[in-house]
């Protein structure tokens, strides 16, 4: 437990500092909010994809919904998105518990399509209703700087709404994964059966693991709804580029780890990023192609992460060294 | 006969017509799952790539894409084979997690290698059947749809056979069945692991060639059947090539009666509940199948 | 600190006292490095990246131009160069323009050709106080009432209103009434604000729509939509979409013996793969179209030679914005941003691509519209695509067929 406090207050250290070091308007500050953030979503689903080995491709749904439900409650109704993400999170939490019913009895590859088919829906829905502007997608109203309603013209305005996010999700994450809940979300992973045997209730560990994951994955959506301004169905509710990215991250960084969802941001978001700036000159195709070799480049050279690079104990030390390095 | 019965019956004849290519695209997938245990999330590009040599062999050397599927199915296989033995293979004792990660890489790495290769053109044939319908008393059937139905089904007939009268096709159950057993009677497992998943994108990329007349290719052109190959599959149960096909039949009327009874915009999402709705009652897929 | 109000106050500084503004344009072109960088934001990998390739290779013709008629004068005879971003989903929209104005430090932005992406990327540069010109369609892009962006061509609504008003002014017949009509769709951002002016031009017109389908996008068969078309029989059919849906229902049709007039929403029915993929079965399909290259004759020559294929009409569009953004830059004399945007709002260009803009030379409003914009109609005539309405701007005669 205590390794983990450290791990998330030496990240939360790294984040302030570099917040204070960069420029508020800048590239650098963009791209650090972008790692946290996109860090925390993959900590969101690492709860039931790595402790419980419960593949989801279809985060992008309780992600969406937290999106959504903030930002339709500030157009409509003038309500902050800080009251407005709690009504997102018992949305998603309840959309996780209507997804429940037909998939907790599901394995492996069937959950994992039952889920993306679940999101696939959800895209089709709000592509054909009116509140959520369908097609033409959904602006937050423009406030210029307003912590009140969550908004700031610069990236270096969401860097403390990004950071908590990060901690709580993080931290969350460490205690549970601590718990009597996190220990039967493991007993499910290694044999579902067997855990059932020895009195594990797995379709109530299951369904209460679902719906942490759904609320937190509807906060990262608020957030992210209102650092980008805009989204739309196809891109909020994306397979690929929301549920599909949520697990990648973690898996490039390591399943069921705390630190691993951070370190798969770190190395995805800087990759894509910095192939982007580097060979936009370069016929288009080059990044994703990059980025698509690096995955399975990743997969095949180490299965179990990036997380598998560090030497175990006391090993975080020479990776952060690298790590600030990368972003100074 | 009343006009409402008449509109249901063209429904279902288009919806079927469109299944069966849904079917031989999905029956790929299906047999990958069911030998090597693996979902290929790469799978529908191996369709573009399939389009993609139907239209090349039309353009140079006018060949019809229905026949040039076949060339397609060889190009697949090769291709498949190729990814079995150098990406797949590797991680075959790896989680699920990190097959499907490894095939959504590829999945990446396929499509942006068609946009270096060919660019974004939108490349389609011209065939003289393709403004062509013939006429079944009151209703029509589409020329293209029709000569793809039965390309696919002749395709997945033939797989059929190759399966249970080959000695391929018994290695490949028997491996599929239980590789330790397969091994100890002297069936070369590895071998089987890669004519299995070439066979299985061959049949994707075949299903490619057979489309190419009523459709069009660009890099992309895989992406709109990626979900609905899943769910194909998944209605007839992974790893399970006849309900592929009933999987792949059922979809496309589903599409097709929705598209009658409901705004067009609403088709997918029909599927999708019906779907979702399927697998609470059975959880195993339409025709039940081994559990995942 | 790079607030957003520190160039606003520079600019009020320099709009109040000419002298000042005359002293600091000279100052600037002083301290010119001799580049100044424009920031091109378009989709060229992912499912628009053939309209993303168009685009460009527009861009790059005019930015040649430029180049090689003295680069930006205003600066002291400055070279032009862009940096491009390819954005190929909104979600990377905001990243890639981040970078583009704060790294690269782009004067200004053209792009891009899909909407959704516009509309994410200039919130960046809306915020950062950096010029947007846009070729893409939404009524969403103008109608935010932003201060930073720019919109040459008419939003969505108006292009589908003038879409249905042109072809009842052209098709509308004592021999051939029209009476009915079907709008078909694609659910983007694109599909649905042109169905919405479409629809409105119906009801004003007081003609009937006897069907009003949208479609999802990557549709994989369009034959229940043509099955509703065979059963309303409508008088004339407005398809909106990109290639692949619009190969499919024109063969649709086809094959079910359908051969009313079809109107194409511009995207994928005013492109060379159109006529490619359809052959004959193109032959007087009408589209309506932000402009076509039969309007600047010497231009699409160029582009043709260079390319091998005609000028797309986003090609045309995006090779004028540039011209429009580089002239700005001229004008302002520095490479401040905020004096660029304002050059563009009172926007005195009307050369090279930009003379062949149907409406006449842009002008904008207070939102950003270009209130001048008007499409044409056009119409495939054999490999050509011929501009048919209005007679003011028509280069031949429209083939009505029976």
């Amino acid at each position: 437990m205590k390794r983990d406090l450290t791990f998330i207050l030496c990240a939360l250290a790294v984040l302030a500092a570099a917040g204070l070091a960069l420029d508020p308007g800048g590239y650098a500050m963009r791209i650090l909010c972008l790692v946290f953030l996109t860090a925390a979503m993959a900590q969101s689903w690492n709860i039931m994809g790595g402790l419980a080995a419960q593949i989801s491709l279809g985060h992008a749904a309780f992600f969406g919904i937290g999106a959504y439900a903030s930002t339709i409650l500030q157009v409509e109704a003038g309500l902050s998105p800080w009251i407005g993400m709690w009504i997102g999170m018992v949305l998603a939490v309840a959309a996780a518990m209507l997804l429940a019913l037909p998939t907790v009895r599901l394995r492996g590859h069937y959950l994992a399509l039952a889920t993306l088919a679940f999101a696939e829906a959800c895209r089709v829905i709000a592509n054909s209703i009116g509140i959520t502007g369908g097609p033409q997608g959904i602006s937050v109203p423009y406030m210029g700087n307003s912590p009140a309603m969550m908004q700031f013209s610069q990236s270096g305005g969401y860097l403390p709404v990004i950071g908590a996010l990060f901690a709580l999700v993080f931290g969350l994450f460490a205690l549970i994964s601590r718990s009597r809940l996190g220990y039967m979300l493991r007993a499910i992973r290694e044999n579902e059966d067997a855990a059932e045997l020895s009195g594990v209730s797995a379709v109530r560990v299951k369904i209460a693991g679902f719906a942490i994951s759904a609320a937190l994955s509807a906060l990262c959506g608020t957030v992210f709804a209102q650092f980008m301004y805009f989204f739309d169905p196809d891109s909020i509710f994306s397979p690929l580029s929301i549920s599909v990215r949520m697990a990648l991250v973690a898996i490039i960084g390591g399943l069921a780890t705390l630190s691993g969802p951070l370190w798969g941001a770190v190395v995805l978001v800087v990759l894509e990023e910095t192939a982007r700036s580097r060979f936009s000159a370069l016929p288009p195709g080059v990044t994703p192609l990059l980025v698509g070799s690096l995955l399975i480049a990743t997969v095949l050279w180490r299965p179990a992460g990036i997380v598998s690079l560090l030497p175990a104990p006391g090993g975080v030390r020479p990776g952060w060294l690298k790590w600030r390095k990368r972003n100074a | 006969m009343l006009p409402e019965l008449l509109q249901f019956l063209q429904a279902v004849l288009d919806g079927l017509l469109l299944g069966g290519v849904y079917g031989v695209i999905a029956i790929g997938l299906t047999l990958i799952f069911g030998t090597l245990n693996v979902v290929n999330f790469a799978q529908a590009e191996f369709t573009m790539i399939g389009m993609y040599v139907a239209w090349f062999l039309w353009h140079a050397l006018g060949i019809d894409p229905l026949l040039g599927a076949v060339i397609s199915f060889a190009a697949g296989f090769a291709l498949g084979a190729a990814v079995e033995a150098s990406l797949i293979r590797p991680v075959m004792k790896s989680t699920g997690a990190a097959q499907i990660f490894l095939t959504v890489g590829l999945m990446m790495v396929l499509e942006n290698g068609a946009l270096l290769l060919f660019g974004s053109d939108y490349r389609s044939v011209l065939t003289p059947y393709q403004t062509t319908a013939y006429r079944l008393g009151p209703l029509f059937v589409s020329a293209p749809y029709l000569y793809a139905f039965v390309a696919a089904l002749l395709g997945a007939g033939l797989m059929w056979l190759v399966m249970m009268r080959s000695w391929l096709g018994r290695a490949i159950r028997a491996t599929a069945q239980d590789r330790m057993a397969a091994e100890l009677s002297g069936i070369n497992t590895r071998l089987v692991h890669m004519a299995a998943f070439g066979i299985g994108t061959g049949m994707s990329a075949f299903g490619g060639g057979v489309i190419l007349p009523y459709s069009s290719v660009s890099p992309t052109a895989g992406a709109q059947y990626v979900v609905i190959m899943f769910l194909v599959v998944v209605l007839g149960g992974l790893g399970n090539a006849a309900g592929a096909l009933a999987g792949g039949l059922a979809a496309g009327v589903i599409q097709s009666l929705s598209g009658l009874y409901a705004p067009i915009q609403m088709q997918n999402l029909t599927l999708f509940v019906l779907f979702l709705a399927l697998l609470y009652f059975r959880p195993n897929g339409l025709l039940g199948g081994k559990r995942a | 600190m790079t607030g957003t109000s520190s160039p606003r106050a520079r600019l009020r500084r320099l709009l109040l006292s000419a002298p000042l503004l005359a002293a600091a344009a000279a100052a600037a072109a002083a301290e010119t490095p001799g580049t100044v960088k424009v920031g091109v934001v378009l989709p060229l990998s992912g499912a628009n990246a053939k309209f993303g390739a168009t685009s460009r290779n527009g861009i790059e013709l005019a930015l040649q131009g430029i180049n090689a008629a003295g680069g930006i004068k205003g600066l002291g005879g400055a070279r032009l160069e862009l940096v491009y971003a390819d954005v190929p989903t909104p979600n990377a929209a905001g990243s890639a323009v981040q970078r583009l104005v704060m790294q690269d430090k782009v004067v200004g932005v053209i792009g891009s050709f899909v909407s959704s992406i516009t509309i994410a990327g200039s919130e960046v540069t809306e915020r950062a106080g950096v010029p947007w010109i846009t070729h893409a369609f939404s009524d969403k892009i103008t109608g935010r009432g932003y201060r930073n962006i720019f919109q040459i061509t008419p939003p969505g609504s108006v292009f589908g209103e003038t879409q249905f008003g042109f072809a009842l002014e052209l098709l509308d017949r004592p021999e051939a009434p029209v009476e009915k009509v079907a709008i078909l769709y694609e659910d983007t951002a694109y599909g649905t604000s042109q169905a919405a002016g479409l629809r409105a031009a119906a009801e004003a017109a007081g003609v009937e729509v006897v069907v009003d389908e949208a479609y999802p996008l990557g549709i994989t068969d369009v034959t229940p939509l043509v099955n509703r078309l065979r059963a309303a029989a409508p008088d004339l059919v407005f398809p909106v979409s990109y290639l692949n849906d619009s190969l499919m229902i024109i063969r649709g049709m086809r094959q079910q013996g359908l051969d009313m007039p079809t109107i194409g929403g511009a995207a994928g029915y005013v492109i060379p793969d159109f006529q490619r993929g359809l052959g004959d079965l193109a032959e007087g399909v009408f589209s309506i179209s932000p402009t076509n290259y039969d309007l600047v004759p010497e231009e699409a020559e160029a582009y043709f030679d260079t390319y091998g294929e005609f000028m797309t009409q986003e090609a045309q569009s995006y090779a004028a914005a540039l011209e429009l953004m580089a002239d700005a830059i001229s004008d302002a004399g520095t490479t401040d941003p905020q004096a660029i945007r304002d050059e563009i709002a009172a926007n005195d260009y009307c050369e090279g691509f930009v003379a062949g803009m149907p409406g006449g030379c842009p002008e904008f409003d207070g939102t950003g519209l270009n209130v001048k914009a008007v499409p044409v109609f056009v119409q495939w005539q054999g490999e050509d695509l011929v501009t048919v309405y209005p007679p003011e701007l028509a280069r031949g005669p429209a083939e009505l067929g029976e």
